[in-house]
């Protein structure tokens, strides 16, 4: 296609089209995020400054929903990799009967919109009382991350040359011990990239949020939702800078370890 | 020395039984969680949705499904959902599939560039982009700003109107693709490219019957993906859509949450999978097929 | 030291191995040599414990090994891919095995360093193998294994994926180590030379059968199947029917006893001779391998001859020249059904014998 190679002014313009529209519109958020003062039809704030982030900082209807979240998600995520991760192993590793169903279960699981799956879970929650439930939340929450949690490790675990274990084991290892010590160490930056990418992804969770947690849990994207529609734009702004690019960053260096053809084959590509 | 005799071919070694038991007992948690939460909960929920009240107490019947077909309302939002979401998935495949065209043709920093730019969204929640995008597209947003300086005064915001989902949508929707499609491209050999130009081929024909056939798996299986997450969306419509029709995700949720009306919310669950199925089901084959071929 | 008896592996339909029975003494390091599927490895493996076995039997100083884990075998083995961890120091790999027995940390720092220089590699114990080149990564596999003090040493081709110049050094060490320890050792390999030079005996495999034990000069000089003739060394191979005891080797009358038929007859190339009787041909082409001369040369019926001999015959392309052979091997269905050395009265099997009648 060497058209496209004698043309790089054509990837100049996509490349600029892009940037503007990829990255604009968080771009606007962040400058928000700095501004105390900022009225149409100015392009840039009048007034920058720290304001709003005082203020919500000083919030309680904002601080507490950040800290159930943290603990919420903490918990989920945790949980989810306790259950996950040797799972993982044993669809990598082992032979069992049903294993391809078992596996395959977990596709199918995948394909069913999940808004619908979440009106199920909380009609049964509504039955069992569950609703608005600390533990409620934590394990629909779960859900969300076992995808993650067991197709990016297993693929980590298939990566292991099998003459690594085998070594440790000739050598007198008992099978646990080989796991703990030659398994996991070099399976661990690609489990922790599937723990930072499921813990993002739960944090940021509304769904389940709002239709198993609300009233009684709010969590703090639920307190963005509600506050993107406030006047006071900033508020919003605020929360997202505070809480989204400190993981945005963590995201960005946890990616060296998830290779891209990685993530396509866990969707079947 | 005694000979040892060969064991029976149906025995197993005593090893091969304690592997077995270990790999079913590792993966009994997460499977439980499974049927828990997904399995018996769906399987209720239709069943429920199948019990229809009357005198003599719930019986069985489609009642529900007639009084769902029978609304003007929540058939319009059927309809709606139904055609953002293939409107959505349209773009995103056509832009992304420009895209990793583009990547997979191009060197350098331009196209490291762009292919970063393309994979941002994965690392933006929803509820995030869904608020930038308030503020981008917004009335007195930042893109009116920018057109105006540029003397262009005639914006209409697409916020509150299908159109502002249908932008966020695609925008979240275009790394998987450009991803999976990346995969299925780097996949065709540049020799082969080179024998058919070698032979007289120009881009379209190049296009059209060598490539795309390649990526015709990843293709659907990206179309797939961007359907199933895009059908069931609550968050992009909550904030950026029209108040009416609703897609089915908000319209759940206020029966559930607000009206508190959860025979009918299960219902319209019902219906969103139902709608669903067709690209489910097929999703769910293909992974088969690729399962069979790779053992 | 280790017997092995009748052991069989099964994938699906084939008999990776078949009724594998050896013993290895005391201090001796054999072979398995075979072309790729032989069935080494899987053989090896086996030993190790890391392929269970389907049938038969295996033990080590007389214990009982086959009903036991591969951990808790006193066997040890250096891997094709060395398997170093890469996420642990030199030191740490090499100790592995005596941390898992539990042993205070001084005699494991001790052992270490002695395992590390045995191996030459003093002063690496906090290097990382991603640091190591492909023989010292070799090393510490070896020291990993040695510093456990195990009773059998496997290797599997473990230098196979070296240059040549270093092969053939680590050959040397390894051989000069394994008899200093008295370390009773089974080494795969599908590398005659290796074989040759490295083992006591040698134990060759085809299609999961093991087609012959014997010293390297045992097998050199008396293959006992078709197989184990033409993977050791190279061979002038004819292939003649018996019509009443008597065959015609281009040109060269040849009376054995044995049934009619086909009989295969194979030649060394160092035993064939230049004389005024013997098989006609042309010489076609004379290769110089340094310290002698390959010549290959054509028969008058269009067979090509190879002929292995010194310098000062000096041997010109072209030239017409005669070749009788003094040592031939016959083959009957792939067995070994006679031989006999010409010029001597004394047959070199008691079986079925063969003349080569010179005119």
């Amino acid at each position: 296609m060497s058209f496209l190679r004698r043309a790089p002014l054509g990837g100049i313009l996509l490349l600029s089209v892009m940037a503007v529209l990829m990255v604009g519109p968080i771009l606007t958020v962040v400058v928000w995020a700095f501004a105390e003062k900022w009225r149409y039809p100015n392009l840039l704030p009048t007034v920058w400054g720290l304001k709003y982030w005082y203020v919500m900082l000083g919030r309680d209807t904002v601080i507490n929903p950040i800290v159930t979240s943290i603990a919420l998600t903490t918990v989920a995520t945790s949980l989810a990799a306790l259950i996950c991760w040797p799972a993982a192993y044993a669809f990598a590793r082992l032979r069992f009967p049903g294993r391809q169903v078992f596996l395959f279960s977990f596709v199918a699981a995948q394909a069913v919109p999940k808004f619908a799956l979440f009106v199920s879970i909380a009609v049964v929650f509504l039955r069992l009382d569950l609703i608005g439930t600390f533990w409620g939340v934590v394990f629909v929450q779960m859900l969300s991350a076992m995808l993650v949690m067991i197709w990016i490790p297993a693929a980590a675990f298939r990566g292991i040359p099998p003459a690594l274990e085998e070594a440790g084991f000739d050598l007198g290892a008992s099978r646990l011990r080989v796991f703990l010590l030659i398994t996991l160490p070099q399976a661990m930056p690609a489990l922790a990239a599937s723990y930072v990418l499921a813990y993002v992804g739960i944090l940021f969770e509304v769904d389940s949020a709002l239709l198993i947690g609300a009233p009684q849990i709010t969590t703090m994207p639920l307190v963005l939702l509600s506050s993107a529609s406030q006047v006071i734009v900033q508020e919003a702004a605020v929360l997202c800078v505070m809480i989204w690019v400190p993981c945005f960053a963590v995201l960005l260096l946890t990616r060296r370890f998830m290779s891209s053809k990685g993530i396509a084959q866990g969707f079947g590509a | 020395m005694t000979i040892a005799k060969p064991l029976a071919s149906g025995a197993k070694a005593p090893g091969a039984f304690l592997e077995q038991a270990a790999g079913l007992a590792l993966i009994a948690a997460p499977m439980a969680l499974l049927i828990t939460l997904i399995l018996l909960p769906t399987v209720a929920m239709i069943w429920g949705t199948l019990q229809v009240p009357s005198d003599s107490g719930a019986q069985f019947g489609l009642g529900r499904y007639q009084a769902f077909f029978a609304d003007a309302y929540s058939m319009a939002n059927l309809r709606y959902t139904l055609f953002q979401t293939l409107a959505s998935c349209a773009t995103a495949l056509t832009l992304s599939l420009g895209i990793a065209l583009y990547l997979r043709f191009s060197e350098g920093r331009i196209a490291t560039m762009i292919h970063a730019l393309s994979l941002f969204p994965l690392f933006v929640p929803s509820v995030v982009i869904s608020y930038a995008l308030v503020r981008f597209l917004g009335p007195n947003g930042l893109l009116q700003l920018l057109l105006e300086q540029v003397g262009f005064t005639h914006y209409r915001t697409p916020y509150l109107t299908p159109v502002g989902p249908y932008i966020a949508f695609v925008w979240e929707n275009l790394p998987l693709p450009v991803l999976v499609l990346g995969a299925g491209l780097s996949q065709v050999s540049d020799h082969a490219i080179e024998a058919a130009r070698d032979l007289g081929a120009k881009a379209p024909r190049i296009l059209v019957e060598i490539l795309l056939p390649q990526v015709r798996r990843s293709l659907l299986i990206a179309f797939a993906l961007i359907f199933l997450g895009v059908i069931g969306s609550f968050t992009v419509p909550y904030l950026l859509g029209p108040p009416a029709p609703e897609m089915l995700g908000v319209f759940m949720q206020r029966t559930l949450g607000n009206l508190r009306r959860p025979e009918e919310a299960q219902v319209q669950a019902v219906m969103l999978m139902l709608m669903a199925s067709v690209v489910s089901g097929f999703y769910i084959a293909t992974m088969l097929q690729s399962e069979r071929g790779r053992r | 030291m280790l017997n092995v008896t009748q052991l069989t592996k099964i994938f699906g339909q084939t008999k990776a191995v078949s009724d594998a029975t050896f013993e290895v003494g005391l201090g001796e390091l054999i072979c398995l040599l075979g072309p790729s599927g032989c069935g080494k490895s899987t053989l090896l493996r086996m030993i190790a414990g890391l392929t269970p076995a389907d049938g038969g039997q295996i033990a080590i100083d007389g214990q009982d090994m086959t009903a036991r884990q591969a951990n808790r075998r006193p066997t040890a083995m250096v891997f094709q891919s060395h398997a170093l961890w890469n996420h642990m120091s030199v030191a740490q790999n090499v100790s592995f095995g005596l941390r898992v027995q539990g042993l205070p940390k001084a005699v494991i720092a001790d052992k270490v360093a002695a395992a590390l220089t045995l191996v030459g590699l003093d002063g690496f114990a906090k290097r990382r193998p991603t640091e190591l080149s492909g023989g010292q990564a070799q090393r510490v596999a070896l020291a990993r294994c040695l510093v456990v003090e195990p009773k059998v040493l496997l290797m599997d081709e473990p230098f196979s994926a070296l240059d040549a110049h270093l092969r053939a050094n680590l050959r040397e060490e390894l051989k000069s180590l394994q008899r200093r320890l008295q370390l009773t050792t089974i080494f795969v390999t599908h590398d005659q030379e290796e074989a040759m030079e490295l083992a006591d005996r040698i134990v060759v495999m085809h299609a999961g059968v093991i087609e012959q034990i014997g010293p390297p000069g045992e097998l050199y000089l008396n293959p006992q199947t078709l197989t184990v003739a033409r993977f050791i060394g190279q061979m002038n191979e004819a292939t003649v029917t018996l019509c009443g005891g008597r065959a015609d080797w281009l040109g060269q009358p040849v009376s054995i006893a044995a049934p009619d038929g086909l009989v295969t007859l194979l030649c060394r190339p160092e035993d064939m001779h230049p004389g005024s009787a013997g098989i006609p041909g042309r010489i076609a082409r004379v290769i110089d391998l340094g310290p002698m001369l390959r010549v290959s040369v054509a028969t008058a019926e269009g067979a090509t001859l190879t002929w292995l001999c010194s310098r000062d015959v000096n041997p010109q392309p072209g030239a017409a020249i005669r070749l009788r052979a003094t040592r031939l091997l016959a083959f009957h269905d792939g067995r070994r059904i006679g031989g006999r050395r010409i010029g001597t009265a004394q047959p070199l099997m008691e079986l079925r014998q063969m003349e080569s009648v010179t005119p």
